[in-house]
């Protein structure tokens, strides 16, 4: 009797496990999704970890790259309409946002209005952040919030996760 | 009493990997429709063959324009059912879209000079900053924003909100400026994606003003 049941439970575990990893490649194999998909307007770089000072404020300077092609708004856009960029901390992982300088913009006049000069960063920028962390390791998931544009369309502003280890010693 | 705990082990396990799989599945269906409908839909600018300006190429053309009902800046439900009889341009925009911002005092003038003819346009922001329905603050803002654009700019046609609540009808509006023409029985005969001119915008209102009389 035992083993009849022993041989139930091994295929049953043979069926999850088949159905399951036929899941995982539906979700992750759709080749259509992935023609869909557009390159990143603004990628982060690095650095991945950082260690600092345990409980005392600490200069990090966070790397980013925007798409070719692309301009996103400075922290200090020129017009009140316009998105700027922000660099946040959620504050529930124990990492404290001092405070972020951001990079000046580059002026930069959309061919059909030379009138009007908008402040945006092209390329690669940095932004350096004051942090106040805790000793250990946190793995903090902070934010960059932008809105990209070319010359002739726009894309919808956009948050992406800036991870980050920290480690307080 | 090591081999029931092992086989209660065991089969908890498969049970968590079917609910898995069952979740995995869901996820995967809900993801693939929402696909299927953006990209039916979806607007693309294509190589002109005869070596003009890429050309902006929808799959709406030729099909009825899909329906919606929204708000205006005043709270008033506007739908586009209400504008049949008229050509119609549908121009979706974003207070924080340059190009959107320059082709505006365009379309208030032309909107000025067809109108006689039975032409309206419809502006339809869409903000698409994640802002929820629940964010009535945040919803505030963005129509205290659009009010202030709306009277620097003397827009002169009704302007309506949450256009990212009919996006995926109207092929994910991934980029804006984004407008579609419709003739006056409410057919799509013309779209355009981005910053073009104001000649490419007064040709495609002629077509909707010529076709379907």
């Amino acid at each position: 009797m035992k083993q009849p049941v022993s041989l139930c439970v091994a295929a049953l575990v043979s069926f999850g496990f088949l159905g399951a990893i036929s899941q995982a490649q539906t979700l992750t194999g759709n080749g259509a999704a992935r023609s869909l998909a557009k390159p990143e307007p603004v990628e982060y770089l690095y650095p991945e970890q950082i260690n600092v000072p345990a409980g005392k404020p600490a200069d990090i300077v966070l790397h980013f790259r925007i798409a070719e092609g692309l301009h996103i708004n400075s922290h200090n856009p020129k017009d009140e309409f316009l998105i700027p960029t922000v660099f946040s901390i959620p504050d529930n992982n124990g990492v404290h946002l001092d405070a972020a300088d951001y990079p000046a913009g580059v002026d930069f006049t959309l061919p059909m209005d030379p009138n009007t000069k908008l402040s945006v960063y092209t390329g690669e920028f940095a932004i350096h952040a004051r942090i106040v962390a805790p000793a250990g390791n946190h793995l903090v998931q902070a934010k960059l919030h932008f809105q990209a544009c070319d010359r002739n369309v726009c894309l919808p502003p956009k948050t992406i996760p800036v991870a980050i280890d920290v480690i307080g010693k | 009493m090591k081999r029931n705990t092992l086989v209660l082990f065991v089969v908890l396990f498969i049970l968590a990997t079917f609910a898995w799989a069952g979740w995995a599945n869901f996820e995967y269906r809900k993801q693939a429709a929402e696909r299927a409908l953006a990209a039916v839909s979806r607007a693309e600018l294509e190589p002109d063959p005869n070596g003009g300006a890429p050309q902006f190429v929808t799959p709406l053309k030729g099909k009825p324009a899909p329906p919606f009902v929204l708000e205006d800046l005043s709270g008033k439900k506007v739908s586009l059912a209400s504008f049949k009889g008229k050509a119609v341009l549908i121009n979706f925009w974003a207070t924080w879209c340059g190009p959107c911002k320059i082709e505006t005092p365009w379309l208030v003038e032309l909107r000025n000079q067809y109108a006689s003819q039975g032409f309206e346009i419809i502006g339809i922001s869409t903000e698409g900053d994640d802002l929820q329905k629940s964010d009535h603050a945040g919803w505030e803002k963005d129509k205290g924003a659009i009010g202030k654009f709306v009277q620097q700019m003397k827009v002169p046609y009704p302007m309506l909100i949450d256009g990212d609540s009919i996006s995926k009808p109207y092929g994910g509006l991934d980029e804006l400026p984004t407008s579609y023409f419709l003739d006056r029985k409410g057919t799509v005969v013309a779209a355009q994606l981005g910053l073009t001119s104001k000649e490419d915008i007064e040709s495609n209102i002629k077509k909707s003003l010529g076709a379907g009389k």
